[in-house]
């Protein structure tokens, strides 16, 4: 037996996809095949309006001033046949791309013996489309031509038994003659398949010339031919060329948001989810933005997705336009997740990942993380990573010696009071009296200095001189009784920071 | 997702505080409030920091010890193996005076002022993965929290309520409208503080504490030892 999905317009099908709102209106696809440009295909609503295929854009407005007209889009009608094959994929694995929106299935091996099972079978297939914004039929025969005719003429589903009962009524415009045959059949009378296959064979051809043998092959009943199998594309990736370029965030959104909805329910289907995203933007001056996004827990919600593009999108500037935008989903199994019972588990990692984001927009990305010191005995030496809140904390030869620090503060634990620092330390002017620092005078600090200790000298980097520093650091204490760390360097004083 | 008989009792017990898990729970009362490690600041505050409150830590001067304080809490808050989040309102936090094992938990966000590190705080109080949670405005100028409205904590208090986040605020002035619990930091060390080891420190702090509950008598304590 064999199964064949079958996308009626599939061109304006694939273009439609990302707005689902406008296959009940009246919307016509308009392609230029020889220079002109006309009526490729067309909603229903059209059809009713009186539009018709081969019209040309003016024509069709005359017949309906509400019709909306969309361009053909190639890169959509690529995303369109890779969701097909990926989505058929999943409900048998030996399948042909037979045309542009007609996939062909080999249903041998699959438990379908009763007529209802490969009906309710047909039905989670069609189901499986409309998740996606695409209207699939379905038809179930002996044969895969028998398939194809089946799904042309299913609503949405039809499974054929008697072949011979079945192919022999349906219209001569099945078998695709050419127009010259088509008129010829018409005039002599022929309405059906049937009546064109009682004229005979020989009879026919002797007339119609050799062209009629692939007439009489496509109505054959019983024939299997092979197919010729097809892989699924292992990408999953939407993409649009903007008619108009874009300026302001809000229609990327729009379109972003569609994309993402349409790969999460693309993975969905396949019991997979979205382990990260590659955001590719292009711009009018050639450019592209590219910027690749780790989804901390895999998930195929798309308001998750949605959010972590957004936010980011939210600090993105151009120089120039948006002409176009692809989104690339790389796909995970879905995990089990179990939550430690020992260590510091995140309870929704993509959460987390998302105020991350959002503190990284409000206060700069370098300026949010976890501190990392830096294996260095120059003053404030550390440097911000990313949090890595769910990973294992194995000391490693690094962490020894960062350990080793700690262990060796006086009675193995730090000294005293903790230093409050300004970032940077600003500049004073100070005022020795025998070599002591006695009176301090700066924009935040200023007053006499009641007592001090030091200098305590310290230096490094002698062999960089970029980053040499070399520095006299005092502790004092002002009027007020507050306790400042104090430094001169190069001959300028700076406060460092307040003990607290 | 799995998960067992104790963290399924302690998601449960964060999303209904109200609710006893057992006919007699005489340990939910000790479960609802974080010990900060510093022995006079829980006995100050009755056990340690409310969970689902706010606390103010006031500094009644400069050098009082707050900023050490603030470190030993997040010791302790690592020791538990959770997370610390450190709202810094003026950058002014030293990675060099922390523990490795504090920095590996914590998560630090360095803003410029009051606002930004409010605006801060608004987006981490939201987020549920994250129950311990510092707004450190020791260093920040009268006249920048002057601009913050009262209502800000008013708000704050919803969402910890519901998260089950501890919050704890350091100031320089009093601050936070309805707070749980106030702590005032009543110590100014002196130059000679600092060739002092930090237990010598942590025992010589003067605290005043005031944990007020809703419909009970508001209790003052006062804490010196050393």
């Amino acid at each position: 037996m064999f199964a064949v999905i079958y996308i009626p317009d599939f061109a304006l099908q694939a273009v439609l996809r990302h707005e689902p709102e406008l296959a009940a209106r009246p919307v016509a696809l308009l392609d230029t095949p020889e220079r002109q440009t006309v009526v490729k295909q067309l909603t229903r609503a059209a059809r009713l309006a009186g539009v018709t295929e081969g019209l040309t854009p003016t024509q069709a407005m005359a017949r309906c001033a509400h019709l909306v007209m969309k361009s053909r889009s190639l890169p959509q009608e690529t995303a369109a046949r890779e969701v097909l094959i990926q989505i058929a994929y999943n409900f048998s694995p030996r399948l042909e791309a037979t045309a542009d929106g007609v996939v062909t299935m080999d249903l041998q091996g699959l438990p379908l013996s009763a007529v209802d099972e490969t009906q309710d079978w047909a039905m989670q297939i069609h189901a499986a489309f409309a998740r996606v914004d695409l209207n699939a039929q379905i038809g179930v025969a002996a044969t895969p031509d028998v398939a194809f005719y089946a799904a042309r003429c299913a609503a949405p589903v039809l499974v054929v038994g008697r072949a011979d009962e079945f192919v022999p009524a349906l219209p001569v415009e099945v078998l695709e003659p050419t127009p010259e045959v088509f008129g010829l059949l018409r005039r002599w009378g022929i309405r059906t398949v049937g009546a064109f296959v009682a004229l005979g064979k020989e009879r026919v051809v002797e007339r119609l010339g050799l062209d009629a043998l692939k007439l009489f092959r496509r109505a054959d009943t019983e024939t299997v031919r092979p197919l010729k199998l097809v892989t699924p594309p292992e990408t999953f990736s939407e993409s649009m060329d903007f008619a108009h370029e874009i300026e302001t965030l809000e229609p990327l959104l729009f379109v972003l948001n569609r994309f993402v909805g349409q790969l999460a329910a693309r993975l969905d289907v396949l019991g997979l989810v979205v382990a990260g995203l590659d955001l590719r933007i292009k711009l009018a001056s050639g450019e592209i933005y590219e910027r690749l996004f780790e989804v901390p827990a895999p998930t195929s919600q798309a308001e998750t997705l949605f959010r972590m593009l957004h936010t980011h999108l939210e600090s993105v500037r151009t120089d120039a336009p948006i002409v176009a935008l692809q989104l690339i989903a790389r796909p995970s199994d879905a995990r089990a997740y179990q939550f430690g019972l020992f260590e510091a588990k995140l309870r929704n990692p993509n959460q987390f990942h998302h105020t991350l984001a959002r503190l990284s927009a409000l206060c700069g990305a370098g300026n949010m993380g976890t501190p990392v010191r830096e294996d260095s005995f120059r003053p404030d030496a550390f440097r911000m990573e990313t949090p890595q809140f769910e990973s294992p904390h194995a000391t490693t030869t690094g962490d020894r010696y960062l350990n080793m620090l700690d262990a060796t503060a006086v009675g193995g634990a730090f000294p005293g009071l903790r230093l409050r620092r300004f970032r940077p330390p600003f500049h004073a002017d100070v005022e020795l009296q025998n070599d002591v620092p006695k009176f301090i005078a700066s924009l935040r600090l200023n007053g006499t200095v009641e007592a001090a200790a030091g200098p305590w000298r310290s230096s490094g980097y002698w062999w960089e001189q970029s980053k040499l520093w070399h520095r006299d650091t005092w502790d004092v204490q002002a009027g007020d009784g507050t306790l400042y760390r104090i430094f001169c360097e190069r001959g300028e004083w700076f406060v460092e920071g307040i003990y607290d | 997702m799995q998960t067992n008989v104790v963290q399924l009792r302690e998601l449960l017990r964060e999303k209904f505080p109200g609710v006893r898990m057992t006919a007699a729970d005489p340990a939910e009362k000790a479960a609802a409030v974080w010990p900060t490690g510093v022995a006079t600041l829980d006995m100050a505050l009755g056990g340690g920091l409310p969970k689902g409150g706010i606390t103010e830590l006031q500094c009644a001067h400069r050098s009082c010890g707050s900023a050490l304080v603030l470190t030993k809490i997040l010791d302790q808050i690592a020791a538990a193996n959770q997370i610390a989040v450190l709202i810094d309102g003026q950058d002014s936090f030293d990675p060099a005076g922390c523990a490795e094992a504090a920095l590996r938990h914590l998560l630090w966000v360095r803003c410029r002022d009051a606002e930004q590190a409010f605006k801060a705080a608004d987006v981490v109080l939201r987020d549920a993965n994250l129950s311990f949670v510092v707004l450190d405005l020791a260093l920040n100028s009268p006249a920048q929290l002057r601009k913050i409205p009262a209502t800000t904590w008013f708000r704050f208090q919803r969402i910890v309520e519901q998260t089950m986040t501890t919050l704890l605020v350091v100031t320089p002035q009093k601050l936070v409208s309805g707070a749980d619990a106030r702590v005032v930091l009543k110590q100014r060390f002196n130059l000679n503080a600092l060739d002092r080891t930090e237990e010598e420190l942590l025992r010589a702090l003067r605290v005043e504490g005031e944990v007020p509950r809703s419909g009970q008598r508001s209790e003052t304590m006062a804490a010196e030892a050393g």
